[in-house]
C-alpha cells in the first residue's frame, strides 16, 4: 500500500485532467437521473450564480439542453443581475425551456418578509424595511476559538450604518423567516420536476453540504447533487473549462437572500474561498496544522483554530444532512 | 444582590441544565466550546441567559474566548460588566 501522500501546497486541489473529471460527473448525471431515479430530464433552479451555472451546463451536457428546464425563482429581495446572468447562461448553453417563477406573492403569503421585518425591528428600533436595506452577518474572525455569533446590520438610505449582536429569539426568527425563500422554491421546482417526469438537480458545493450552508428541505431539497463533492476553488475551474459566462465567474458569490449586500464570505465563511478550500482540505486530510500554516502564511494556532471551527461547524450543521429518524 | 457563588451556581447550573450534561463532567476550567459542552446556538442562548438573569448585554467586541471559555472566565466577564 503507497502510504505516501503529496506535500501540502497552494495547487494540491488544481484538477490537472479537468475534461475527464467533467466527463465522470456527466456520465454518472446520467445513471443516476435516467437509471437510479428512472426520470427523463432535470429541472434546475439558476440564479446567475457560479453553482447553478456548472450545474446546469453538466446538465445540459448529460442530458441534452432539450431535456432541461432551468427555472428562475427571483423575489423582491433578489439583484436584477441574477436574472439577466441566468438568462445569458441559459441561451449560452442553449437551453431554451426557461421559466421565471416570481415567488414574491408565496413569501408574502407565509409572512416571509413581516417575521423578519418584525424580528429586525425589536432589535434596531428605527429600521424602517420600506427605505432601509438589512442583512445578517458574521463579524468574528474564522480564527476566533469561540463559535461565531450573528450580528444584524441595517443600512440607512444616508449610507448611515447601524449593527447590534442578535439576541437568539431574533436570530432564530429571522434565519427561520427567510427560509421560506429556500423551501417556496424547492416547491416550484419539485412542481415542474412532477409536471414534466424530470429529476431537480441540487447546486450546493462541498462547502455547503458539509459546513451546513444549506436550508433543509430548501436547497438542501433535490433528487442529485452533482457539485457536491467539489471544492469551491474546483467548481470555478469547471465553470472555465464548461465555458460559463464570464460575467457569472467574476461576480462575488452573494446569499442573494437579505434586501442589503451581502456575500457569503460575510454571511458564513469568514474566510475567502481559495483560503478556506486549501485548510479545509489540510484539515480534512489531517495535515498537521504547522505544515499548512507554512503554506498559507498564517501562524500554527490561526490554522487549529481554524480546524477547530470548521469541526465545530461540521457538528453543529450534522443534524440539516440527517435523514428522519425512524 | 448576587454573591459569587450564587452567579457561579446560577452559570453551572444552567450549563448542565441546557445540555443534559454530567454535573461531574464540568469543572470551573473545564472549555466548554473546546470540548463540545456548547456550541454556536449554546453561545447565543448563553449570552441570552446573561442578559435575563443578570441583565448583562454583550457586544459584538466582547464575543472574543476570553470571556467565555469556561465557567471561571464567564464568572471574570460577569464581574467585570457588573
Amino acid at each position: 500500500m503507497n502510504t505516501t501522500r503529496q506535500p501540502f501546497s497552494k495547487d494540491i486541489l488544481h484538477i490537472d485532467n479537468i475534461e475527464t473529471v467533467c466527463n465522470a460527473i456527466i456520465t454518472k448525471l446520467k445513471n443516476d437521473v435516467g437509471r437510479t431515479l428512472q426520470r427523463r430530464g432535470a429541472v434546475i433552479g439558476i440564479s446567475g450564480g457560479i453553482d447553478s451555472s456548472v450545474c446546469m451546463a453538466l446538465s445540459a451536457k448529460a442530458f441534452g439542453p432539450n431535456k432541461v428546464t432551468a427555472i428562475m425563482l427571483p423575489e423582491q429581495d433578489s439583484s436584477d443581475d441574477s436574472r439577466l446572468l441566468a438568462e445569458k447562461l441559459a441561451a449560452k448553453f442553449d437551453v431554451k425551456d426557461t421559466l421565471v417563477e416570481d415567488i414574491t406573492k408565496a413569501l408574502d403569503g407565509f409572512g416571509c418578509y413581516q417575521r423578519r421585518d418584525d424580528a429586525i425591528g425589536r432589535v434596531i428600533t428605527n429600521f424602517d424595511p420600506k427605505v432601509d436595506k438589512a442583512k445578517i452577518e458574521i463579524k468574528q474572525d474564522a480564527a476566533s476559538n469561540l463559535p461565531p455569533a450573528f450580528s444584524v446590520t441595517v443600512i440607512k438610505p444616508n449610507g448611515e450604518v447601524i449593527s447590534k449582536l442578535l439576541p437568539v429569539k431574533e436570530y432564530l426568527q429571522i434565519v427561520a423567516s427567510t427560509n421560506f425563500k429556500q423551501r417556496s422554491r424547492m416547491s416550484m421546482l419539485y412542481y415542474h420536476a412532477e409536471r414534466l417526469h424530470y429529476a431537480v438537480i441540487g447546486t450546493p458545493n462541498k462547502h455547503e453540504v458539509e459546513q451546513g450552508f444549506f436550508v433543509k428541505y430548501g436547497d438542501g431539497g433535490a433528487d442529485v447533487m452533482p457539485i457536491g463533492h467539489l471544492y469551491k476553488t474546483q467548481v470555478y475551474q469547471l465553470a472555465r473549462h464548461l465555458g460559463v459566462p464570464q460575467e457569472i465567474i467574476d461576480r462575488t458569490p452573494t446569499t442573494d437572500t437579505y434586501t442589503a449586500e451581502q456575500t457569503q464570505e460575510d454571511f458564513f465563511y469568514q474566510m475567502p474561498f481559495e483560503e478556506m478550500d486549501l485548510i479545509w482540505y489540510g484539515w480534512e486530510n489531517d495535515y498537521p496544522a504547522d505544515e499548512v500554516a507554512k503554506v498559507m502564511d498564517k501562524t500554527t494556532q490561526d490554522i487549529e483554530n481554524i480546524y477547530k471551527n470548521f469541526e465545530r461547524k461540521r457538528k453543529t450543521t450534522a443534524y440539516l444532512r440527517m435523514r428522519p429518524i425512524f | 444582590m448576587h454573591t459569587e457563588t450564587d452567579t457561579k451556581a446560577k452559570v453551572r447550573n444552567y450549563i448542565i441544565e441546557s445540555t443534559f450534561d454530567d454535573v461531574e463532567k464540568i469543572k470551573d476550567d473545564t472549555l466548554i466550546f473546546e470540548e463540545g459542552i456548547l456550541d454556536s446556538m449554546g453561545l447565543l442562548f448563553l449570552i441570552e441567559f446573561l442578559q435575563e438573569e443578570f441583565n448583562l448585554t454583550t457586544s459584538d467586541e466582547e464575543l472574543v474566548v476570553e470571556n467565555f471559555q469556561s465557567i471561571n472566565s464567564i464568572m471574570t466577564f460577569i464581574e467585570r460588566k457588573m
